[in-house]
């Protein structure tokens, strides 16, 4: 909880500070904010966890460890906006703010007990979103994307409220440990039909807020759309926290109902992987690619759904947070990029291992981890996603996500491919690329993370 | 009984026109009608905070809010959006879909009295407000989070930004 209104409180402040036109001190405090909230959340590691505040939210492990990957992403793609949010509108402090605004959404999201307070986390996590997608707004693209995301949003939003009605319906109650109860004490043919319509609804809102297909229309558009940085948070933080409360809604509740979802996930897990994965391959604009590849990734997590278990938390969490480092390293790679190059074409990365070495290693480790080649660390999140599956003998789906990792190197190499072996036009070639200090640093935390979860995976397997 | 038959049919017929009827505005003022009498359910199930509200927030400030959009943005057939009839068509199916799932689903339901009995008066304001500052007050008190955050991006999205001012002039 500490966390939480830590991180509340920050947001505020920063309102303050934008007021009284405290500009330069806006990126140190919020630093220093996010690392409190950090030390917060340590410091509740080892107390003992229930349910507080008339069981609304419990701050476990489980909860504790997600909230702290959401807070550090949060905090190395705040660490890239210096400058950034400045070139597009004067008030820098409200971005600020409302991002962090979002950021409390998410860790709701992680620690929910009670469907009130995952209602309410996902509305603060997206209702920030919808303003800063469209920040820029003279940009047609961006407008677009802020208008489709809130008016897909809100609907989403509906089914996951008409789920929640359905289950109160049937149990009378919103809190997860009496569902839970309610779930475990009924025979299954005792069970409320209103219960199953239930679990329909809201599997249909939280693989929206997660952007499985067909659910995944919105993604596209809006990443491509939103300003670089908003994409980078967009795909990382609120993806894993909707993740982390999509698996903590499925392991507490829905374990013994898993003959009635399982095929549905299951169609899902398949649809998406494929959308995405083949999406991806045809792009020709590397940020709608990364876009796609989110969509894949997120099929790839559902894998842990699926086949719930005693290491679906961490094999979430060990996704999540290599599939997190390698996309803040894209997105900001991106970001130099563009702003050299002016366009996000595969083209605009010719060449750039001769000009910017270090760049162009960094991206490489970065589409490397994405691919899941050894190593890294989304190899390891790749390893334990199919051990998983190969657990609960999931063997079609095995061997579809094989293929699909295949089609997944390809167009990350594509990448690769354009870094090294082909030649810049030669206007671009005279300019090298200007890596700034705060993004040097940013690269080397997550290349050397990536790096080091991916050679030493057990700390972070054995943390849940 | 018979009255909320009555009641329920006619927010039926209402919900269809609002769908139905050519002219946006028209649309619009059906819906007004529908929330009314969803209002007049409420009274009926004794939740009287809940039709007052509906009333007051549904009926008088949102859908006035439409009804000027909706004068503001000026629809006509022309500027109507074309939905390919395959569209429509899958729309109509997965619709029809989820409306066979709930029939089914309320089909097979019983009137249970363990819920209602014990809380008659559970829609009066007295008891909401009990329930609002006592068991609920952790997501009460976070909802002011979301009103602030929608506060700030509407007056960030609404403010004028220097730059585009000196453009105009």
């Amino acid at each position: 909880m500490g966390a939480i209104i830590t991180l509340s409180l920050l947001a505020i402040l920063l309102l303050y500070l934008g007021l009284f036109k405290a500009k330069s001190a806006l990126l140190p405090v919020t630093l220093a904010g996010l690392a409190l909230a950090i030390g917060f959340e340590w410091y509740g590691w080892n107390q003992m966890a229930a349910p507080q505040y008339s069981g609304m939210v419990l701050f476990d492990h489980y909860s504790i460890a997600f909230s702290i990957l959401c807070i550090f992403i949060a905090g190395l793609v705040l660490s890239l906006s210096k400058a950034y949010f400045k070139a597009i509108s004067e008030n820098v402090a409200e971005y600020y703010a409302l991002i962090l605004f979002s950021l409390v959404g998410a860790l709701l999201v992680c620690a929910y007990h009670n469907f009130a307070i995952l209602f309410i986390g996902i509305e603060v996590m997206s209702v920030a979103l919808y303003i800063l997608v469209g920040i820029r707004k003279k940009d047609r693209a961006s407008n677009e994307a802020a208008l489709k995301y809130f008016l897909m949003g809100a609907f989403s939003t509906g089914f996951l409220l008409f789920g929640i009605t359905l289950m109160y319906g049937a149990t009378g109650s919103f809190d997860l440990s009496e569902l839970q109860q309610y779930v475990r004490s009924t025979p299954d043919y005792q069970i409320s039909p209103l219960f199953f319509g239930g679990i329909l609804l809201i599997l249909v809102g939280l693989c929206f807020k997660v952007g499985a297909a067909p659910f995944h229309f919105w993604t596209p558009d809006v990443y491509d759309g939103s300003p670089i940085l908003i994409t980078a948070y967009m795909s990382t933080v609120v993806k894993v926290a909707s993740f982390a409360g999509f698996l903590r809604l499925f392991s507490m509740v829905m374990i013994p109902l898993d003959g009635f979802w399982e095929p549905l996930l299951l169609t899902i897990a398949i649809i998406t992987l494929f959308v995405g994965n083949i999406s991806a391959l045809v792009q020709s604009s590397f940020k709608r690619m990364l876009a796609y590849s989110s969509i894949a990734h997120a099929g790839y997590m559902l894998f842990a759904i699926l086949s719930i278990g005693s290491l679906s938390p961490s094999a979430i969490l060990t996704y999540g947070l290599a599939y997190s480092l390698a996309s803040v390293v894209a997105f900001a790679a991106l970001i130099l990029v563009k702003r050299q190059i002016g366009t996000d074409q595969f083209e605009s990365f010719n060449g750039l291992a001769k000009q910017n070495p270090f760049l162009a290693f960094v991206v490489t480790v970065a589409m490397l981890s994405l691919a899941g080649i050894p190593l890294t660390a989304g190899f390891i999140g790749k390893f334990m996603m199919f051990g998983r599956v190969m657990e609960s003998y999931h063997t079609l789906l095995l061997v579809l996500a094989a293929i699909n990792a295949v089609i997944g190197v390809c167009y990350y190499l594509r990448v690769v491919v354009h870094l090294y072996f082909k030649s810049a036009s030669e206007e671009v070639e005279t300019s090298a690329i200007k890596v700034p200090l705060n993004f040097q640093i940013i690269f080397a935390i997550s290349i050397l993370l990536t790096l080091a979860v991916g050679v030493y995976p057990e700390w972070l397997i054995n943390l849940l | 009984m018979s009255f909320f038959y009555l009641v329920a049919f006619l927010s039926v017929i209402f919900s269809l026109m609002t769908i139905f009827t050519k002219n946006p505005v028209h649309s619009v003022l059906y819906l007004v009608i529908t929330f009314f009498t969803f209002t007049v359910h409420y009274i009926m199930l004794n939740a009287q905070f809940l039709a007052v509200v509906n009333f007051i927030v549904y009926m008088g400030a949102i859908m006035v809010l439409f009804l000027f959009v909706l004068m503001l943005l000026n629809l006509n057939k022309d500027t109507e959006p074309m939905k390919s009839p395959l569209v429509k068509v899958m729309g109509a199916i997965a619709g029809m879909c989820l409306l066979a799932t709930f029939l089914g689903a309320f089909r097979a339901l019983e009137q249970s009295d363990v819920l209602i009995k014990p809380h008659e008066n559970i829609g009066l304001v007295e008891n909401l407000g009990k329930v609002l500052f006592g068991e609920f007050l952790l997501p009460f008190e976070l909802s002011s989070i979301l009103l602030l955050t929608a506060m700030v991006g509407a007056v960030l999205l609404a403010k004028h930004e220097k730059g585009v001012k000196k453009q105009h002039g």
